[in-house]
């Protein structure tokens, strides 16, 4: 987003001023970046989970199969949208306009590298935690208008799952927060220049990683769509390009988080011999890597196990691990 | 149970729970760069193994270099869905008769084997052919005659 490198726009809607025109340009950006990175990941998830299981995975439209989920996108823009009868409209309507509103507005403050980054705000970090929270409205949103009670089981464990591990993931959060003394992320990236977070601070790093993996829904916390007891959970009803941006937000999501976990714990743009955003990009997908293959391995918990890990375990640790922190902090 | 106990489980459980999952990863990472045990299935073709049942087919002996069926028509009579048809010819009078066409409807075959039992003149086999689907239902009447032809 160098304003030197683009002489003519400048000339042009230079009056607009520069902030203007790194928004428009970013979040056009943004807008490519988001439906062709879901599509990627949809197609990555299905390679590793394919090698996972002793199979090629999708192998037929184009090398490797790398264009099958652009193809399933089509397939699904032309597919009738279905609402049931009884839905309530305008929520069933609403749901799935609103589940992509974070996986935009949350890139708005991911530094992907000292340059890339399309507003700079002191409070970045509490931004893309409030607005993943609006993924969870949505959800509820939709399994409610859905007028289904495989939605609406799915839509209330969505809402007691996100309540339970956003605790430790802010109290995660928080001790980094409390190390570098500031919200802003390339405030934290840039303390992370000699160490990462993840050598000062493992406990931390995991719980968030962990809770991270939750609050995307993503097994072996996907209760809120557990295909063999729910259907397919809080999407059930949503036919057609409805339901791919629902898919669209979930891949989004895992992409976001991962994003926040290298701004976090694994020194951001930081790395020998290439530049920051490649590194960026780089520790981004191989954390959505680490993602994908934990789906792969581990089966599904029960409610009350994920309940009971929540409150009992990580809420006490993350709660001791911020207390360490800060008093080392102070102490030192 | 008192408390230091519990807690002591609580910790102990924690760790073997993180070893286990890390196990866990472990085997699937290794399962990932393992070689794919699938079959391409319309880019490869298995090969069956001797005990499948496809349809029936005639045997080409080697005295012959061709089948021994006599058109006796026991495999026809013993049929039990009536799916069996020969037509048996001789060149001339006083003459062996031998099988000159030999229809089976598999639409309708339910792979019993009877006719591969009955057989007197033990001609008859199960195919190791598997891509036996038709578009329409008289594409299952097949000549297993003209078959052995074609094989020929």
């Amino acid at each position: 987003m160098n304003m030197t490198q683009l002489p003519i726009i400048k000339d042009i809607y230079g009056f607009l001023g520069p902030d203007l025109l790194v928004g428009v340009v970013g979040l056009l950006l943004v807008l490519i970046f988001v439906p062709l990175n879901s599509a990627f990941l949809v197609w990555v998830e299905r390679k590793v989970a394919g090698h996972i299981q002793l199979r090629p995975g999708p192998m037929e439209v184009g090398p490797h199969g790398i264009l099958q989920s652009l193809i399933d996108a089509v397939k699904l823009m032309c597919k009738e949208m279905i609402t049931p009868d009884l839905a309530d409209k305008p929520l069933f309507w609403m749901a799935p306009c609103i589940v992509v509103i974070p996986a935009i507005v949350c890139f708005v403050v991911i530094p992907f590298s000292p340059v890339m980054q399309i507003r700079e705000l002191n409070v970045g970090i509490l931004l893309i935690f409030a607005f993943s929270s609006i993924s969870g409205l949505s959800i509820m949103m939709g399994g409610w208008a859905s007028n289904n009670k495989y939605s609406l089981i799915g839509a209330v464990r969505a809402v007691a799952q996100s309540i339970a591990y956003e605790i430790p993931l802010l109290l995660s959060t928080m001790s980094v927060i409390i190390m570098s003394n500031s919200f802003k992320m390339s405030q934290i990236v840039s303390d992370q220049s000699t160490v990462w977070n993840f050598i000062l601070q493992p406990v931390a790093a995991i719980i968030f990683i962990i809770c991270s993996t939750a609050e995307t829904n993503r097994a072996p916390f996907d209760l809120v769509e557990a295909e063999s007891e729910l259907v397919s959970g809080f999407h059930t009803e949503y036919t057609g390009m409805r339901d791919a941006l629902f898919f669209m937000a979930e891949y989004t999501a895992m992409f976001i988080a991962s994003s926040m976990a290298v701004v976090l714990f694994f020194g951001g743009w930081h790395g020998p011999f290439f530049s920051g955003i490649v590194w960026f990009v780089l520790k981004a997908y191989f954390l959505v890597f680490v993602t994908v293959w934990i789906r792969w391995t581990f089966p599904r918990l029960r409610f009350d196990q994920l309940m009971n890990f929540a409150w009992k375990v990580l809420i006490p640790i993350s709660l001791l691990n911020l207390l360490v922190t800060a008093i080392v902090i102070k102490v030192l | 149970m008192n408390t230091s106990y519990g807690f002591k489980q609580y910790v102990k459980e924690i760790f073997t729970g993180s070893k286990s999952l890390i196990i866990g990863m472990g085997i699937t990472l290794k399962h990932m760069f393992k070689p794919i045990v699938t079959v391409q299935y319309p880019r490869q073709k298995p090969i069956m193994t001797p005990h499948f049942r496809g349809h029936i087919e005639a045997i080409i002996f080697d005295d012959t270099k061709s089948h021994h069926c006599v058109a006796c028509g026991l495999c026809a009579r013993t049929c039990p869905s009536h799916v069996i048809k020969v037509q048996g010819e001789k060149t001339k009078a006083g003459d062996r008769k031998y099988g000159k066409q030999y229809f089976i409807d598999f639409t309708k075959c339910s792979l019993c084997g009877l006719c591969v039992d009955v057989c007197p003149e033990k001609t008859l086999k199960f195919s190791d052919e598997y891509e036996l689907a038709f578009y329409s239902r008289w594409d299952g009447v097949m000549d297993i005659m003209q078959r052995l032809e074609e094989r020929k």
